[in-house]
């Protein structure tokens, strides 16, 4: 690989970090906050529980995608928070509401009018045009005067480019438009919060643009969107993607870390490696135990050349360091040490777990292939 | 077998939706129920009417004389033709019901009642046969003698004392009205059986004398020619010892008296039966029609792996058999359980005997053959229209053979949402699918219309028995012990206070005199004044009796049945007082038709003329002052005159109330009305569960989109708003389309009652009860079976709605 083909593969990977790094950790003032949730369904076959212990926040104004496997249980996620269905344990606050706690009676007035939800089979009511099923959610929740109703479901239908065809019945339509027309009546109370499962799953490549085009402009406008789907082209356009591996968030540190890894690779890390915290400067044999793979999770982790002081590299989160390149770093007697300016996280999997692991686990190998370039280009010694 | 796990997979998914599968048996199995219940009463009743009356031996003739005691029985018995001959002697006297209060009773006796030969009875309570001094009383109208066994019954002599015989018995006599003469069963008096010691002790003169021969014929009895051949020969024997007979009657083995009335009950039970049918037919069509909405994924999935058209509809043709199979394991058992009741009900109504539940096959035959036929020729559509879907739209749910299109209704209908998109919703649901609409409709239209006509029928009926209150007008009628001079009787009843009108009628018992010169059944003649304000007349044909007329007689409907050629303007021959007469006739009025006997009128001054007592009578018809008395207050007036006329020496034979005689003549009327009364709940049952089948399965295939309505805001109110409209819009639709159809299927009804009630078609009767109670009905209904599915739904998580197929 010659240094501009590098440079390029480093962006790229940069630029994967980015996607799945949180803006930030639960906190107080987030729009949507999910936490511990678990999902247990029950039937004839016995228990399944489809989410264990999902906890997860979300900005006002984000876009983010929940991407997943099938039966990965993303949908399930998406549907704790419209309330479609509930938790079996945990809380999910929107604003100030718990919706978690809420009756369905209650619970489907507050949805009109705070939530847009866009379904994979679009769910228009048949037997009405594009535009009085766009008009419904205002009668159904009274937020719009009665006198503008029908101007608004009008607006709306041409800002989704069904102006032509509001007073169709959606069986007339196609797809794409009657998805337009689902996506018209979400927005139709002026929520702030849309909530799209697999929006374009029933959609050809060009309506899917489309719609995706117009959650854009959306996100523009200040409207928060979850999206949940399985086409990987659309999760990297959003600004933020939660990966889902049966039932459970995969540590999106880990996910960023090794994106050609398989799930259950992942979810496996995820698992085992345990985070630790080095203080300001703090060397990394300080650490209880001997690491076969780190992650950085937070802060800086430095690489510097004891002799030659003044070359060093900073590894920032989302990078990872494994047995190889550790080993070459005691080789070539090089010091690994805590950022001096805000310390370092790291999220750590002990040397014998690790071997252990790549003996037994033949993708996780595959998922690895590239463990130890990352140093090794930073510290310019080619791969 | 190549379809069984496929089968298992339609089983299970049926079985993973008890509601809606339920329903569907409940809509097969009332009907197979209706049709059972219908199909036993049909069969059973009639059945044991005519074994019943068979196993009594009942005479085959049956001759009234004056009273004999020449021409033994075992003379008569000699006579070709007859088998059996048994002398009977009957009297008529009064028993006191009360401290003023008398009822008609005739006494019976025998030499040997202990082996009676013809005409048997059942012994229903207590000892048979009476003893000295003791009397055994058929049980229809025990309850008007207000004793029990055990009790002392105050019986009228013929000098008017009372003397009190014991009540030993209460038997069943299944030959009370047997012949017409006697104005049939539910005119006949009570019916008391003494020893022939008894009589005499009653003062009864000549007790030992009979005035009825009862015979039994040798060969075919039911050979109504055969039997007049045999009868006319009994009359001349009779004749040739000096009997001097009254009247000869003759009926069949099986022909129970009251068979009229259960023909009359069998053809409203046909009518209804094939209404039943069809409704059933258009409840599994619904039904199965929303099934194989329900299952078009299902089919789609067989497509895909391969299933051929043939073996889809194997599949849901083969299900539909099993809902019929279902339906028929629960309906086959439960019909008895309702129909013999009811059989057992009519039994004392109408005077036979139930013998006892019992496998009827007709019955099982008749829902065995619907439940194989029905379910699957309703199927036989929408099955084929299902198995005919592609692969494509199955998966999909996108109907590609009919593009969508808006109607005239659609476009009506948007101009409605400005003002409220919910009721649009509302109706374009409801016309959405315009077959299972009609379905619906015609389903809930027929269930309506036979519960409303069942309730017309009956006022019919009612108004019928109002109408014979025309013939009724006298608040009192009185019978003497002999002719008086009216002028005198009406001088001393007009003193009595209240009185406001008295009129002197003749009577006359008469025989019809046939072509051949034999002498037929008996009539009563009633002769008021021609311009008697007292009898307001239904006239079918001709005219009424006019002052001037001279041999004019107005005739019963009953002579239409048994003469059908007679014609107003033709001479009909009477024996009256043992000569024959010619009368012209003038009218056919309708009376209470064959619930009554032969009866005629003719204008007083003719016939005591005809009778040479002019200015004479034996019965007087009493007025009072005081319009529309109640029977207490008639009895009041009653027991004045009967006082004030023994005070004067004048002995009263009988008096008997207006009302009393307006309720023997309609009391086959009753029998009629509440059955039709049992009907109409059956009907309304049948109707019921059609509607909350039918609504409930609209909504439960509606489920989805209640999710997703529910998903973009709809509160319960808003949900319940929507559905309860759409129901209450079916019903409403539904009760228009009844009320209309309810005229003609009323009209058919009432006129099979009316052809064997009175041979002729009905009067047009009008109930807005029936109407109002199913409007009530199918507003109730509506509710529930659209509330409860609701409900269900919207208890459903919508992840549960959703994924809802």
């Amino acid at each position: 690989m010659d240094s501009e083909q590098a440079r390029t593969w480093q962006v790229q990977r940069f630029a994967q970090r980015q996607r799945f790094l949180p803006s930030h950790t639960c906190q107080e003032e987030s729009l949507i906050q999910m936490k511990e949730i678990v999902k247990v369904f029950e039937n004839a076959a016995g228990k399944f529980t489809a989410l264990k212990g999902v906890t997860a926040c979300f900005d006002a104004g984000e876009f983010v995608s929940i991407v997943g496997k099938s039966g990965s249980g993303k949908s399930t996620l998406v549907n704790m928070l419209t309330g479609i269905d509930h938790p079996t344990s945990g809380s999910v606050r929107v604003g100030d509401t718990y919706i978690h706690q809420m009756s369905e009676n209650d619970m489907s007035l507050w949805r009109g009018a705070n939530l847009g939800i866009v379904f994979q089979f679009f769910q228009l009511v048949p037997t009405l045009t594009l535009l009085e099923n766009v008009m419904l959610p205002m009668v159904l929740v009274e937020r719009i005067p009665a006198a503008e109703r029908e101007t608004r479901a009008q607006a709306l239908l041409e800002m989704v480019g069904l102006g032509a065809v509001a007073e169709k019945l959606p069986a007339a339509v196609s797809g794409g438009q009657q998805q337009s027309a689902a996506i018209a009546r979400a927005l139709a109370n002026d929520p702030p919060i849309l909530i799209a499962d697999e929006p374009t799953g029933n959609l050809d490549t060009r309506s899917a643009d489309e719609v995706f085009d117009l959650f854009t402009r959306l996100i523009e406008q200040g409207k928060t969107i979850l999206m949940v789907t399985h086409d990987p082209q659309l999760a990297r356009r959003t600004t933020r993607t939660l990966l889902l591996s049966d039932g459970e968030l995969i540590n999106p540190w880990i996910a960023a870390a090794f994106p050609e890894m398989g799930h259950s690779q992942l979810l496996w890390l995820t698992h085992q490696m345990k985070p630790a915290v080095l203080g300001r400067g703090a060397r990394l044999s300080n650490l209880e135990m001997a690491p076969g793979l780190l992650v950085v999770s937070g802060g800086e982790l430095v690489i510097g050349d004891a002799r030659h002081g003044e070359r060093e590299i900073q590894l920032e989160a989302g990078a990872f360091l494994c047995a190889e390149d550790l080993h070459t770093i005691a080789e070539q007697g090089l010091q690994v040490s805590a950022g001096a300016a805000h310390g370092c996280e790291l999220l750590a999997l002990d040397e014998a777990a690790f071997s252990a692991w790549l003996q037994h686990d033949r993708a996780a190998e595959a998922g690895l292939e590239r463990c130890g370039s990352d140093f090794n280009l930073r510290w310019g010694m080619g791969v | 077998m190549r379809l069984r796990p496929r089968l298992q997979k339609v089983l299970s998914d049926l079985a993973g939706n008890r509601q809606r599968s339920l329903l569907v048996l409940a809509s097969i199995a009332v009907g197979l129920f209706a049709i059972g219940v219908i199909t036993t009463i049909y069969v059973v009743g009639p059945d044991d009417m005519r074994s019943g009356y068979a196993a009594t031996n009942p005479p085959n003739i049956a001759v009234q004389a004056l009273l004999f005691d020449r021409c033994a029985p075992e003379h008569i018995a000699q006579t070709p033709g007859v088998r059996q001959v048994e002398a009977v002697r009957y009297a008529s006297t009064r028993l006191q019901t009360g401290p003023n209060d008398w009822a008609a009773i005739d006494l019976r006796t025998a030499k040997d009642l202990a082996n009676l030969q013809i005409g048997t009875v059942t012994v229903v309570n207590g000892k048979w046969p009476p003893g000295e001094r003791e009397i055994v009383i058929d049980q229809y109208k025990l309850p008007d003698t207000n004793a029990e066994v055990g009790d002392m019954i105050e019986l009228e002599t013929p000098s008017g004392k009372t003397k009190a015989v014991r009540l030993v018995g209460v038997i069943q006599d299944l030959g009370i009205g047997a012949f017409r003469g006697a104005g049939g069963f539910f005119n006949a008096p009570i019916q008391g059986f003494v020893t022939q010691e008894t009589l005499e002790w009653l003062e009864q003169p000549q007790p030992k004398r009979y005035n009825t021969l009862l015979l039994t014929v040798q060969g075919d009895d039911q050979d109504e020619v055969y039997l007049e051949s045999v009868a006319q020969q009994v009359r001349e024997e009779l004749e040739r010892c000096n009997v001097q007979v009254i009247s000869v009657a003759t009926r069949s083995s099986t022909e129970h008296p009251n068979l009229f009335l259960s023909q009359a009950i069998l053809a409203v039970l046909l009518v209804i039966g094939l209404l039943v049918a069809f409704l059933s037919g258009f409840l599994i069509t619904n039904t199965l029609q929303a099934i194989m909405n329900q299952q078009v994924q299902q089919i789609g999935i067989l497509k895909t792996v391969g299933a051929r058209r043939y073996q889809v509809m194997g599949i849901y043709l083969l299900l539909s058999l099993l809902f019929g199979a279902l339906a028929f394991v629960i309906a086959a058992p439960l019909a008895p359980q309702v129909a013999f009741p009811v059989i057992d009900f009519l039994t004392v109504q109408m005077n036979y005997i139930f013998y006892g539940p019992r496998l009827v096959p007709e019955a099982v035959i008749a829902q065995a053959v619907l439940a194989v036929l029905l379910p699957v020729s309703a199927a036989l559509l929408p099955v084929w229209q299902g198995a005919n879907i592609s692969v494509q739209e199955a998966l999909s749910g996108l109907s590609q053979r009919n593009p969508p299109n808006q109607g005239w209704l659609d476009r009506k209908l948007s101009g409605l949402r400005r003002r409220s998109l919910l009721l649009v919703v509302s109706l374009r649901n409801t016309f959405r699918r315009k077959g299972r609409l009609l379905l619906t409709l015609v389903t809930l239209t027929l269930g309506g219309a036979v519960f409303i006509a069942t309730f017309s029928v009956r006022v019919s009926l009612l108004d019928y028995v109002n109408q014979i209150v025309q013939y009724f007008l006298a608040d009192v009628n009185i019978t003497l012990d002999r002719a008086y001079r009216i002028e005198e009787i009406e001088g001393l009843i007009r003193q009595v206070p209240g009185v406001k009108q008295v009129e002197g009628w003749m009577f006359a018992r008469t025989e019809i005199v046939l072509a051949d010169g034999s002498v037929g059944e008996s009539v009563s003649l009633l002769a008021p004044p021609a311009a008697s304000p007292l009898v307001k007349p239904i006239l079918v044909a001709g005219r009424w009796l006019q002052p001037g007329d001279r041999n004019a007689i107005a005739l019963s409907e009953l002579f239409k049945d048994a003469f059908p050629d007679l014609e107003v303007g033709d001479t009909l021959r009477l024996r009256v007082e043992d000569k024959e007469t010619d009368w012209v006739v003038v009218g056919f009025f309708q009376l209470a038709g064959k619930v009554s006997g032969y009866s005629a009128y003719t204008s007083y001054e003719y016939l005591s003329e005809l009778l040479n007592q002019p200015g004479r009578a034996v019965a007087f018809r009493v007025v009072s002052q005081s319009p529309n008395l109640n029977n207490l207050e008639q009895e009041a007036l009653g027991q004045a005159v009967e006082a004030h006329l023994s005070r004067n020496g004048i002995r009263v034979v009988d008096m008997t109330t207006g009302k009393h005689l307006l309720k023997t003549a309609t009391d086959g009327f009753d029998v009629l009305t509440s059955f039709l009364l049992f009907l109409a709940i059956l009907t309304a049952l049948t109707g019921s569960i059609g509607l909350t089948g039918a609504m409930s399965l609209n909504v439960m295939e509606r489920t989805r989109e209640i999710g997703i309505l529910r998903a973009i805001g709809a509160s319960d109110k808003a949900l319940m708003r929507i559905v309860l409209t759409e129901g209450a819009l079916i019903g409403m639709m539904s009760w228009v389309l009844s009320s209309l159809a309810a005229f003609p299927i009323s009209e058919l009804m009432s006129d099979s009652i009316s052809q064997s009630m009175f041979g002729g078609p009905a009067n047009f009767g009008f109930s807005p009860i029936g109407y109002v109670l199913w409007l009530v009905a199918v507003s109730a209904l509506a509710v529930v079976a659209s509330v409860m599915p609701a409900r269900n739904a919207t208890r459903l998580t919508i992840r549960e709605v959703l994924s809802y197929e």
